[in-house]
């Protein structure tokens, strides 16, 4: 783990760089060291849960489907502390782009139900619990979701 | 370590079989939480309750778990409780649908005085 000002950052601006394998279970790490960053930038309850299941999203995707469970392969999450806002962003190592189709897509239970797949909806959550989302492909060749929740004062 | 154990068991009170998970509900959960759910309807449980742990984590996998239970409640005609919710996940149950198709409460004694009332009426 890093923390450090980086060159190009705001004065103000903290970057915590974690850097998981791709095993499940890691996600954790991720969700504990942004719940513990919102909660001393005094987020409430209910929004670092709700960042908290949107990490474990970010980080679960690029560990299942952008890394394809390479242990060898590396998930890197940045938390980027500002004084209103807390921007995380999950970049895998794989090759294979997220579907822009699946990223926009709104799953619906009923039809879940009518499928032996019944997931699916891991971006959907990211897309409603965050204030900000966006997917892109990291300048590395992965792919890449920037989130952000802004701090309510 | 980080693959958290997920302990389920199963108790009857009068008319409600209740499955209770300790632990997270992720993708590592599915075998044990379709086993509880098929040994408690094998039993010919009508009222099933699944009680969560507060603050325990269920992530989109868990969600997908439990959205084949729902499947499965609406094709054997039984009916099923959620309980032990935190406020988060209470909220997730709702945005994805599941609250349509199973009661959601506060904790388990909440929801057995309501199962249990319901059945006798």
């Amino acid at each position: 783990m890093s923390n450090e000002e980086t060159a190009g950052s705001k004065p103000s601006e903290k970057v915590i760089e974690l850097r998981l394998p791709s095993r499940l279970g890691y996600e954790r790490v991720a969700m504990d060291a942004a719940s513990s960053l919102a909660r001393r930038m005094g987020f409430e309850g209910d929004r670092i849960a709700a960042l908290k299941t949107a990490v474990s999203e970010a980080v679960t995707n690029a560990i299942e489907h952008g890394n394809q469970h390479n242990e060898t392969m590396k998930v890197v999450v940045l938390l980027t502390v500002r004084d209103d806002e807390l921007i995380v962003s999950v970049t895998d190592q794989g090759s294979k782009s997220i579907d822009e189709a699946y990223v926009s897509r709104v799953p619906n239970i009923s039809e879940a139900m009518q499928k032996d797949d019944k997931g699916g909806w891991g971006i959907w959550l990211i897309r409603e619990l965050m204030d900000e989302v966006e997917f892109t492909k990291a300048p590395g060749g992965g792919n890449q979701v920037r989130m952000v929740i802004h701090l309510e004062r | 370590m980080l693959e958290d154990e997920l302990t389920v068991s199963i108790r009857i009170n009068e008319k409600v079989a209740i499955i209770d998970l300790i632990g997270d509900v992720t993708t590592f959960a599915e075998e044990k939480i379709n086993n509880a759910y098929q040994e408690v309807t094998k039993a010919g449980a009508q009222h099933i309750l699944l009680n969560f742990r507060q603050n325990d984590y269920i992530n989109s996998a868990g969600i997908a778990i439990l959205i084949g239970i729902v499947t499965e409640v609406n094709r054997h005609n039984q009916k099923l409780a959620f309980s032990g919710l935190s406020q988060h996940f209470q909220k997730i149950f709702r945005m994805v649908g599941l609250a349509q198709y199973a009661d959601i409460y506060q904790d388990d004694q909440e929801a057995l005085e309501a199962i249990n009332n319901a059945a006798a009426a």
